[in-house]
């Protein structure tokens, strides 16, 4: 019985002839003296008929397959399909992977955070105790936005202070020439009218930090200025004179040169 | 022997190649020569003709979307067959709820084979429709290893290249696939108890 178990395993391999020779010989003489070693061969040995009888069919359907014409058909219908559906680029491949279904969820996800981001912003603009907080959270310390303004008036004045010495001193020399009304191009003319406008945002700066003396001198400069940009093309020579000695009673061009110099010195104190 | 199996291999090696240059020629030459290992392949494991062509159609295709993954010193043979199974079995699964329906109307059991007084021939054809449904009712890779075998007559070492497991799980498949049939069809065979 033991020996049987045995053999049963290896019926089937040596149904199939892939036993050594050995044990080949070793089951056939234990199934002369075995029956119900036997009758299980020979249930096995039906399977491998029938299983061999289905090969007539497969013969027979593929008889009927034209297999010359067959290669041809496949390599149309192969080549075909290729040209017809266009290589993708990288760029759909991308949206090909990003429009995956099993995406959506992470989609979800996305929009929903971004929808309580907002929200939550919102209510934190709106809440006037919750401004005050956000406030206090990018607030600089007070006297911080003074001091960057005061610097930015200080460049401001010192720009124009610069401006205008050079424009002055361009006026000063010509009108010292042989021909004084050359000095009244349209270029200059623009320079003047553009010093006029950046004036009047000085003032502002001028009168918030309290910069008198730099004050008075930015007003002899603009009022200068306005004797420039009013007179007509042709200067006549008492008008010219006239404006060379307003500035030179007024030592504007000294006062300017002070006025940087002490501008540039003063970083911190008020001038 | 030994060097027509070489000969094969480098032909199938400058076939591919100018395969992958877009030579339709090549490709028709490499359709000629695995076509009926393929169709016979699909045939065994549906019985069915039209399913068999639609597989030897698609594992082509298949093959030539995949040529570039196929590696070198690799057998080609193999790999194709590989192609071919895998579409069985998506076939196979795709298809088995219909299937099933379609087989629910008359059952193995269902069915009445004529007794030996009737034609023998009418019991024979019988037979066969009984084997090929107790084939379709053994596990998939017991059944791919018995197609491989029998029909493809694929020896143990390539059956297990093509099903990408070990030589040991395929005799172990083969002796299960053949006991299993065993059990299933002896209930109908009359002479055999």
């Amino acid at each position: 019985m033991k020996e049987c178990k045995k053999i049963n395993k290896d019926l089937v391999a040596f149904l199939y002839g892939e036993l050594q020779d050995e044990k080949q010989k070793q089951i056939l003489s234990h199934l002369k003296e075995c029956p119900s070693c036997q009758s299980e061969l020979e249930r096995l040995r039906a399977v491998q008929t029938e299983a061999d009888s289905l090969n007539k069919d497969i013969k027979t359907v593929m008889n009927s397959v034209n297999w010359e014409t067959l290669p041809a058909q496949i390599t149309e219908t192969v080549f075909g399909k290729e040209a017809q559906e266009p290589k993708e680029s990288w760029l759909m491949s991308i949206s090909r992977v990003l429009s995956q279904p099993k995406l959506r969820p992470v989609y979800a996800a996305l929009m929903i955070g971004l929808f309580l981001g907002a929200l939550v912003t919102y209510i934190l603009v709106r809440s006037p105790l919750q401004r005050q907080a956000v406030a206090d959270l990018v607030s600089y310390p007070p006297d911080f936005m003074e001091k960057v303004e005061l610097e930015m008036a200080r460049r401001e004045t010192l720009d124009y202070l610069k401006k205008s010495q050079y424009l002055i001193l361009d006026f000063v020399q010509t009108s010292s020439e042989a021909e004084p009304s050359t000095w009244q191009t349209e270029f200059a003319s623009q320079k003047v009218k553009d010093l006029l406008s950046k004036k009047k945002y000085i003032n502002q700066q001028l009168d918030k930090f309290e910069m008198a003396k730099a004050k008075e001198i930015c007003n002899q400069i603009e009022f200068l200025f306005y004797e420039l940009a009013q007179v007509s093309e042709e200067i006549p020579a008492w008008r010219l004179r006239e404006i060379h000695d307003f500035i030179e009673e007024k030592q504007l061009l000294l006062k300017i040169k002070l006025l940087e110099k002490e501008l540039k010195q003063s970083k911190k104190s008020e001038v | 022997m030994q060097r027509r199996t070489t000969e094969e291999k480098i032909d199938v090696w400058i076939l591919l190649e100018r395969i992958k240059r877009g030579d339709r020629e090549a490709f028709t030459e490499l359709v000629r020569l695995h076509q009926k290992r393929i169709f016979l392949l699909a045939f065994s494991f549906f019985h069915n003709r039209e399913d068999a062509m639609d597989i030897v159609q698609e594992t082509f295709l298949r093959f030539y979307q995949k040529i570039h993954s196929f590696q070198k010193g690799k057998n080609f043979q193999s790999w194709i067959l590989q192609i071919a199974k895998n579409l069985c079995i998506d076939h196979y699964r795709k298809n088995h709820s219909q299937r099933k329906e379609w087989r629910s109307d008359k059952n193995i059991e269902e069915m009445n084979l004529p007794s030996q007084d009737n034609h023998d021939s009418n019991r024979a054809s019988d037979l066969k429709a009984i084997f090929s449904r107790c084939l379709e009712n053994l596990a998939e890779r017991q059944r791919m290893v018995f197609v491989l075998k029998h029909y493809n007559q694929l020896k143990y070492k390539e059956i297990a290249e093509v099903l990408n497991i070990s030589q040991g799980t395929v005799k172990s498949l083969h002796f299960k696939a053949v006991r299993n049939l065993r059990d299933l069809v002896n209930p109908y065979l009359g002479g055999v108890q």
